[in-house]
């Protein structure tokens, strides 16, 4: 059953929407040092919608821009073109994401403001702990979760077994996986792989939960790690779940992390969160 | 009037009034009720200490637990709620699984509240607590009821 389980839910990740077009073409330019302003206005320039949302996003307060922006170039100078690449990622996955799902009892819009969140907490996490920073941190945390959005129907199916296996002290994602032969983590790293998303941002995405069973510990795994957890325990985005998994030792030593970091970037997220969730237009 | 209370924000209403709070996982869901009056209100308090960002508790001292506990005090004998009459309960303060110990910000919140109410003289009536499951509350000011519900289950505090 639970090999079954696992093999019918992977077959949905094959017919899950595939990534927006504008979202593909930039990614592809992710890889490449010598990207243009003009390469990017060029695949904005068929997407007006898209480009809108882009520059009010840009003119969000979260990203502290001096002055106002009015056009793509603009925003690359100001932005960096990275940052630019993955906020139209974002405004791309926010259409799929921005939805209610079952089974893990999230309501409509649960699943995108945690994503928000956890996004930026993970970047006040990186600038708290004096990282240097990393644009595609995120991506990835705005993406940490997508398998859920897959899991959900079978969540909902199976719970009554999930959650025997979780309430004997069981993370609620080794409880699915004990069920269902595979778990959200997983299923989100197939759907970004199908995707041709960069291979560090499939590996956040596929350990979040578990950063100490990746093949090699890594910086951006080990914050999605612990900026999810910490909104969880905000309360944005728990769900049926609740706070049944377990933050690594190994990952908040690794980061030289201690209480303070985590409340201090609690105290701030919030107001970050409303701000961008508003901006994203999301409920 | 049915008010919800986000996190880091305090509501207080009376005969008629509904509040709710969502999904407490570490947060403390504290709640009074002065049954002569029929007032009642709630607090959802984020983290315990405000001295870890001082100005933020300036702007919004309900995020904390330190300045939020007295502000829904204060609020309550504003209404006219006598303190002798006062029915405390508090709901949330979760953990996370493990025993990582900078993640027991929940803990913690329920540490400052004890403290806080133990120097005061305080009582409190009932309370649920801990643990790793997300709570929502429903407190009814006609009649003092909260209701503590999650996944699916409601129980009364
Ligand atoms: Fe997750
Ligand atoms: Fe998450």
């Amino acid at each position: 059953m639970k090999n079954k389980s696992r093999v019918d839910i992977l077959s949905k990740v094959d017919s899950f929407p595939s990534m927006p077009g504008a979202a593909v073409k930039m990614l592809s330019l992710l890889d490449n040092p010598d990207t243009t302003v003009t390469q990017i206005e060029g695949i904005l320039r068929y997407e007006p919608g898209l480009t809108a949302n882009i520059l009010k996003l840009t003119n969000s307060a979260y990203f502290g821009l001096p002055s106002k922006v009015g056009s793509v170039k603009h925003a690359v100078v100001l932005l960096g073109w990275r940052r630019l690449v993955q906020l139209v990622m974002a405004s791309c996955v926010s259409a799929i994401m921005n939805k209610s799902v079952p089974g893990y009892d999230l309501p409509p819009g649960g699943l995108w403001r945690h994503s928000i969140a956890v996004s930026v907490a993970s970047e006040g996490l990186m600038k708290e702990l004096g990282l240097p920073s990393d644009d595609e941190v995120f991506t990835a945390a705005l993406l940490h979760d997508l398998g859920k959005l897959v899991l959900g129907s079978s969540i909902k199916d199976d719970i009554r077994a999930i959650e025997i296996t979780a309430s004997e002290g069981v993370p609620f994602e080794v409880a699915e996986y004990m069920v269902l032969g595979t778990d959200h983590a997983e299923v989100g790293a197939k759907i970004l792989e199908s995707w041709s998303f960069p291979p560090k941002i499939v590996n956040a995405v596929r350990w979040h939960h578990e950063p100490d069973s990746a093949e090699e510990s890594d910086v951006m795994l080990d914050i999605v790690h612990v900026a999810n957890v910490l909104c969880l325990m905000m309360g944005i985005g728990i769900g049926r779940e609740g706070l049944r998994y377990e933050p690594s030792r190994l990952a908040t030593k690794r980061l030289g992390l201690h209480t303070a970091h985590l409340e201090i970037v609690a105290s701030r997220t919030m107001q970050w969160v409303n701000e961008l969730t508003e901006v994203f237009g999301a409920k | 009037m049915r008010y919800v209370v986000g996190v880091g924000d305090m509501k207080a209403g009376q005969k008629g009034d509904i509040i709710v709070t969502h999904a407490l996982g570490s947060c403390l869901g504290l709640m009074l009720y002065d049954p002569v009056m029929k007032i009642g209100g709630m607090l959802h308090a984020m983290l315990p200490l405000s001295k870890i960002n001082m100005e933020k508790a300036q702007a919004n001292p309900f995020m904390f637990v330190d300045t939020g506990v007295p502000e829904l005090f204060k609020a309550i004998y504003n209404m006219g709620g006598l303190k002798g009459r006062l029915i405390v309960k508090a709901a949330g303060c979760g953990s996370p699984l493990g025993n990582n110990e900078m993640f027991k910000i929940g803990e913690r919140n329920h540490t400052v509240l004890k403290k806080l109410l133990w120097k005061n003289s305080i009582l409190l009536k009932s309370e649920d607590v801990a643990g790793s499951k997300s709570r929502t509350v429903h407190f009814n000011i006609s009649t003092g009821q909260v209701i503590i519900s999650s996944n699916g289950v409601e129980t009364e505090l």
